[in-house]
């Protein structure tokens, strides 16, 4: 068979990409049709730059959800076909079999594995952590940031000089640290994980507590019952069968993560936290000035009530543009993760990997390592359009 | 130079500006005309949104990228000035047409010398040498009255206080001596002693350099004070227009009577003639009436003929100058007096709710926060020796200027901050140690507060309903969420709010809208003591009446002791039954309103009464003008406290005022002073306000 032409190329692309195309089409009309009554989320459809960041953002989120239900992948990302190394794109297979696609569109890498796949399901691996983890760094930083900004004193100078002292370690350098087997022997990123991931736990009970502090016989049972929840996942989290944190018993545990995730899930958020930390912090001290505060505090509602349903709504506006932001800096961080090797194994199909194995061959073969970057780039930057679109529609309001 | 031009100074003829958003055109002024003769000072009065501030930027040919002129035209000295390039505006802008804003902060460069931005004015409009510049600088900043010019010039902004900046900016705006001088708003952000010393150098300096003016303002009486013209504007136009006189004794329009009617006056008194609120809301731009604007809002209006064509400023006979925009103001009666509204019985005060016993609060604060030795700690006393009593369903005013102590004193009541000593008797039980959170729902919810700022003291991200209920729960009011949604929709009730109110959100509420939410949220607790921090002074003064008497009238329902602090002393003798005149932490004046607006006073009472500005050409006012700024409380005058601009120490023998802070004096009847001056001295005072025979 004759190798594709680069038209014929990028139309298979485009065709394989049908399910995301119909998806983004989808999504856009009835977002568009009904922009006047969905709040801030409607406002994005009024600006373009906006429109072009969240179109790009929701490309690689269904692309990375269809491909971890194999429906764009043309092959196994992992498998690797004798002849096809190094290949460029548009190779067709030496002996395809029956039923399999006939070419590796974006070529084979030096391990005879199909590019195009294995980019597809790199979004995947994105997508799942990187919302995730900016989520639980958001978590950390405004549980500890609202009673800094909030008390201010002591207990902010205290967390303020912990901030500090993370933000100034060098980020790659304290990876490194943490992916060292003899570190993850000594439990360290098992006991942070501990650590990080009880701050949502203990958001949502102050959130709720605070709430419904008023009337006992709601509160109780929403919080047993949400806590319950809540602390089983957590548990199911952190405890790993044979590491330093076991503590369910096994048929009890819902879920395990595989330890390089982990150790990458921990380090994102420990890393990201001490920026969102000094965000709201400054908001905080900023907020609570407003006289609605001081009429909550008149009316004698808990400092938590007043941090969380007074300061923390009102925040609203830069820590979403912020969490956008954040979600770009952590891909580009799980990209730095894989690209020195740290966490995630080797054949793992995500950008960052990819990229460090195309690298080698650069000079001779382009291909392998510029489609992931692309692709990274292509993300990050829908990211910062939709960050930069969210804040121009929040402050015409 | 056009120095032998003697027509008007400024003549706009039937202006009009619209500002164009994506979704439409929005008409901001609407065939607007006045004229400004050489050395004439013209007021032009609104209330926020009129369009007032519009016209002025139009002058200076400033209204950004989204507003644009278009019609009509703003002739200055007889050149359009629609018509210039933008090279000629800048040679007009800042040489011979001035501007001073409302900020003065925000009007002077953080980063640069006084000396410095004055000089600039000269070298680049008339390319003055250092020198000159430097020698104009020092003559102008002595012409505004500011000590030690020479230190001034060399000091940064932020070393000055709010009215010496105030100066500066002034003295700015006069460095090149323009024709036309336009002050937006100039005294809004200053105190009202600051504020009268101020307009009286405006007056004085347009009178020495023959500067024409136009004020703009929303205060009638500081008009009246400093203009010879006036043009009230009421939604985008000009509604009268005419001299002082004219619009003041004989008003041609309904909307200079109704705003007329809904500020407190002198002699006024809140159960005999109580103020009339202007029905209604401000019409949106968009969403403007056909015909005439006021409308929907007038007492006279007439169906079919109001509101059947656009209405034009007729001239009204036998005045000079003297026009209005109304069909009707030939045939209506001005004179008529007001609809007797049922006059309300004056509740006796109750029992004694609220006891001040000898309160202070001192804070200490450290010279240096992070390098400050032990003992570097200077004492800041906010409030000093604070006793009075306070009664069922009565209203005392607490008035005073900032720095006063009057925030300090409601946080100590309120429980936010504990009292360094003294007592604070709530039903006889000590509460001044007790901080909110030790408080018991009762005390809290019998204690609350009413905020200055209508546009911050709602939560912005939570339904007004959502916030009444919030209250509701945390004082325990009401056993499941459908009695207190009830109860909600009752308080809204009461606050005069359409119960379609309870799902909005507050930035779909107008300011006198927020603040009534703000009083059913205090109310919610059925609050027995009622602290309103400057309620109405962030409101347009028809709104004012409105949320005035709204206060009134529930106290008078629910006998709660209200607790009024303000700075203006004619809603305060409209309203209180007590005044409580403060500064700088003690109690100077304390007595009953007849008591304290009449002599003997208080030498800070006369000066703040003097400093009133009254919207009434018959009264007739004694003219003290204080020197200086209110001392820092960091660092207070020896003795009394407020020796330091008093006029009548001159009359203590013996330099007793530097030494020791005076004794409270009772003067009978519960009035009582606190002053050195002798008993002869103090019954030799005449009245500051008098309305003279008619």
């Amino acid at each position: 068979m004759e190798p594709l032409s680069w038209f014929e190329i990028i139309t298979r692309v485009l065709l394989q990409f049908m399910p995301v195309w119909i998806s983004l089409i989808a999504l856009f009309t009835l977002s568009i049709v009904y922009k006047r009554r969905l709040g801030l989320y409607g406002k994005l459809f009024d600006s373009t730059i906006g429109m072009i960041g969240f179109a790009l953002v929701m490309f690689w989120v269904f692309t990375g959800i269809f491909g971890a239900l194999d429906m764009i992948i043309t092959h196994d990302p992992l498998s690797q076909l004798s002849g096809m190394k190094n290949k460029l794109p548009g190779t067709p297979l030496p002996r395809p079999d029956e039923g399999q696609y006939p070419y590796y569109l974006f070529g084979g890498d030096n391990l005879a594995r199909d590019v195009f796949s294995r980019m597809v399901k790199g979004a995947w691996i994105v997508v799942q952590i990187a919302p995730l983890a900016t989520l639980f760094a958001f978590m950390v930083g405004i549980t500890l940031g609202l009673p800094a900004g909030y008390y201010g004193g002591r207990l902010d100078t205290l967390l303020s000089f912990f901030a500090n002292l993370i933000l100034a370690f060098p980020v790659i350098l304290l990876f490194y640290l943490l992916v060292t087997p003899e570190i993850v022997e000594t439990g360290i990123p098992s006991y942070m994980a501990t650590v990080l991931f009880v701050f949502p736990l203990i958001f949502v009970g102050v959130l709720l507590n605070s709430r419904y502090k008023t009337q006992p016989k709601v509160r109780t049972p929403l919080l047993f019952a949400v806590l319950g929840i809540l602390g089983w996942l957590y548990l199911s989290l952190i405890s790993e069968a044979g590491s330093k944190v076991s503590v369910l018993p096994g048929f009890l545990d819902l879920f395990d993560i595989p330890a390089g995730i982990l150790v990458v899930f921990v380090s994102v958020v420990f890393v990201n936290s001490p920026t969102v930390f000094r965000i709201v912090r400054g908001l905080a001290m900023d907020i609570k000035t407003r006289d609605y505060v001081a009429a909550a505090q008149t009316r004698g509602e808990g400092p938590w009530y007043i941090m969380l349903w007074e300061i923390l709504p009102n925040a609203r506006g830069p820590l979403i543009v912020d969490f956008c932001l954040r979600i770009g800096y952590t891909t580009i961080l799980l990209g730095t993760l894989g690209f020195f090797g740290l966490g995630l194994s080797p054949e793992s199909p995500d950008w960052g990997t990819t990229i460090n194995d195309g690298r080698r061959l650069l000079q001779i073969y382009l291909h392998p390592a510029i489609v992931p970057a692309v692709a990274l780039l292509s993300m990050v930057l829908g990211l910062n359009l939709l960050a930069d679109g969210l804040r121009e529609e929040s402050l015409r309001d | 130079m056009t120095d032998s031009y003697d027509g008007p100074i400024l003549e706009i003829d039937q202006l009009s500006i619209s500002f164009f958003t994506r979704l439409r055109e929005i008409p901001a002024v609407m065939d607007f005309s006045v004229k400004v003769m050489p050395g004439e000072a013209v007021g032009l009065v609104g209330e926020s949104g009129c369009g007032k501030s519009t016209v002025a930027l139009g002058v200076m040919q400033d209204l950004g990228k989204n507003g644009r002129i278009v019609d009509g035209s703003i002739k200055f000295k007889g050149r359009n000035l629609n018509e210039m390039s933008q090279e000629e505006l800048r040679q007009i802008r800042g040489s011979e047409i001035a501007m001073i804003y409302q900020e003065p902060m925000a009007s002077l460069n953080p980063a640069m010398k006084i000396g410095k931005q004055l000089m600039e004015v000269p070298m680049i409009h008339r390319g003055s040498s250092e020198k000159e510049a430097y020698d104009r600088a020092l003559q102008v900043v002595t012409d505004v009255k500011l000590p030690d010019p020479k230190r001034i010039l060399d000091s940064y902004p932020h070393q000055l206080s709010g009215g010496q900046q105030q100066r500066i900016v002034i003295a700015m705006a006069l460095m090149a001596e323009p024709s036309l001088l336009i002050l937006d708003e100039p005294t809004t952000a200053l105190d009202v002693t600051v504020e009268a010393a101020v307009v009286e150098l405006v007056k004085e300096l347009g009178k020495k350099y023959g500067t024409s003016m136009l004020f703009i303002s929303h205060n009638l009486g500081l008009v009246l004070e400093t203009c010879d013209r006036i043009c009230v504007m009421y939604s985008g136009e000009a509604v009268e227009r005419g001299s002082i006189k004219d619009v003041f004794d004989e008003m041609q329009h309904p909307y200079t009577q109704a705003l007329f009617r809904s500020i407190p006056l002198p002699g006024a008194d809140k159960n005999a003639a109580p103020l009339r609120a202007i029905p209604g809301n401000f019409p949106l731009p968009h969403e403007r009436p056909p015909g005439c604007n006021f409308g929907p809002r007038c007492d006279y209006f007439e169906a079919g003929r109001c509101d059947a064509q656009d209405i034009p400023m007729q001239p009204v006979p036998g005045n000079d100058r003297h026009a209005t925009r109304c069909l009707k103001f030939q045939e209506i009666d001005w004179n008529a007096p007001l609809a007797k509204s049922d006059i309300t019985e004056k509740p006796e005060p109750g029992r004694v709710v609220l006891k001040m016993d000898d309160l202070k609060k001192y804070y200490e604060v450290a010279a240096n926060a992070l390098f400050g030795k032990r003992g570097d700690t200077k004492v800041v006393k906010a409030n000093e020796t604070l006793s009075f009593e306070a009664r069922e369903s009565e209203t005392l005013a607490i008035v005073g200027e900032s720095g006063c102590g009057k925030s300090t004193f409601a946080k100590v009541l309120m429980g936010l901050e504990t009292a360094t000593e003294g007592q604070i008797l709530l039903d006889n039980r000590n509460i001044e140690s007790t901080a909110i959170e030790d408080r018991d729902t009762q005390t809290v919810a019998d204690v609350q507060m009413v905020f200055q700022n209508p546009f911050d003291t709602l939560n912005p991200s939570m339904t007004v309903g959502r916030q009444i209920i919030r209250a509701l729960e945390v004082f325990g009011i009401g056993n499941s969420d459908g009695e207190r949604r009830k109860r909600m929709l009752q308080l809204l009730d009461l606050v005069k709010l359409p119960r379609a109110f309870a799902d909005r959100m507050p930035r779909q509420l107008s300011g006198g809208q927020k603040q009534r939410v703000g009083i059913a949220r205090a109310f919610a607790g059925n609050a027995r003591i009622v602290v309103a921090d400057e309620p109405v002074s962030a409101l347009d003064v028809s709104v004012q009446a409105a949320v005035t008497d709204l206060l009134m009238e529930i106290q008078r329902e629910q006998k709660t002791t209200l607790l009024f602090i303000s700075h203006d002393l004619s809603i305060v003798r409209y309203l209180a039954d007590r005044v409580m005149v403060m500064y700088l932490g003690h109690v100077v004046e304390l007595g009953s309103t007849d008591q304290v607006f009449s002599p003997p006073y208080h030498p800070y009472t006369e000066a703040l009464l003097s400093a009133v500005p009254i919207a009434d050409t018959r009264v007739k006012k004694k003219h003290i003008v204080l020197e200086g700024d209110i001392p820092s409380a960091m660092n207070p005058p020896s003795g009394c406290p407020f020796q330091t601009r008093c006029r009548w120490k001159s009359q203590v023998p013996g330099g007793l005022c530097e030494k020791e802070v005076p004794p409270v004096r009772q003067l009978g009847d519960g009035h009582q002073v606190k002053c050195h001056l002798s008993d002869a001295e103090l019954a030799s005072m005449e009245p500051v306000i008098q309305i003279a025979a008619e």
